[in-house]
């Protein structure tokens, strides 16, 4: 078996792979739950279908952390630092989506690796739900007592 | 429609409700589906000792959960078409938001641009915790109708 790349030596142009989840009324509401928002937009079944997806859970579902091939070695963490989203299509409860993951930048301040990664989010359809622009950066004890 | 319309003067001023950020939440939020074996994932938003091993002092929340937080200020502001044409922009997470701490979006008209048949509004953005420290920052923007 291939030996995971640790996420902060991902280079601009390489991908995680992909995740695909199928959005079941007991995610959906396991997130309205966790965001206190229960507004019957996404419980309820209209004739335009059934209700949106919280999107909470495509934030939460598109984070890289959630690709099958993230990996840092133990110690390590990601903290999201910066955001930029584009909504451009409810999500409906039921359907699958799918998220891809793409490194467009990465530099180093204060010690630190950052990565920038363009994720596209769309459902089985192929319509876009939303595109983000997510800047990280990675923490560890060790690399926090270098820099102290 | 949406609590903000056309005519909204700059320097309009909104509030999402306060949200606690109970462990409960937390580990509903990030610890991935119920049904995942091993539930909830040990992660720096979940579990305290992983949160440590990284120099945190205790575990934080995720940002993307007041991220939806923020998303359900914005629809509430500009209805659903959000969903469709709305745009978080230049958002910095600035704090660690902590495990009980409660949180507030804020939102504040600082632009409005007529394009075609509608109005685009621009928005300031924060998240507040129960200190009144901001946590988050950064813009937002929307359309409405310029009828």
């Amino acid at each position: 078996m291939a030996e995971k790349k640790s996420a902060y030596l991902l280079k601009v142009g390489e991908e995680f792979e992909p995740l695909e989840f199928i959005v079941t009324p007991e995610l959906n509401q396991q997130y309205l739950y966790a965001e206190e928002d229960f507004h019957p937009r996404y419980i309820e079944t209209t004739r335009n279908g059934p209700g949106f997806v919280h999107p909470g859970i495509l934030f939460n579902m598109s984070n890289n952390t959630r690709s099958p091939s993230f990996f840092l070695p133990p110690g390590w963490g990601e903290i999201h630092a910066g955001e930029e989203t584009e909504f451009l299509n409810p999500a409906r409860v039921g359907k699958k989506i799918r998220v891809t993951w793409e490194v467009i930048d990465t530099y180093e301040k204060k010690g630190r690796p950052w990565h920038v990664l363009d994720i596209l989010i769309v459902d089985e359809d192929g319509i876009q739900i939303m595109r983000r622009k997510m800047t990280n950066t990675f923490a560890s004890l060790s690399l926090r007592n270098q820099g102290e | 429609m949406g609590r903000i319309n056309k005519d909204a003067p700059i320097g309009s001023e909104f509030a999402g409700k306060p949200k606690k950020m109970s462990w409960e939440r937390l580990w509903t939020f990030s610890g991935g589906p119920f049904t995942a074996e091993g539930w909830p994932k040990k992660n720096l938003h979940t579990d305290t000792e992983f949160a440590k091993k990284l120099g945190l002092p205790t575990i934080g929340a995720s940002a993307t959960q007041y991220l939806g937080h923020l998303t359900e200020l914005m629809i509430d502001l500009f209805g659903e078409s959000w969903l469709w044409n709305g745009k978080f922009s230049d958002i910095k997470f600035i704090k660690l938001v902590a495990e009980g701490d409660t949180l507030t979006s804020k939102a504040k008209v600082v632009s409005k641009e007529k394009t075609g048949s509608e109005m685009e509004v621009r928005l300031n953005l924060s998240v507040e915790n129960q200190h009144g420290d901001e946590v988050l920052i950064g813009f937002a923007k929307g359309f409405v109708p310029n009828a």
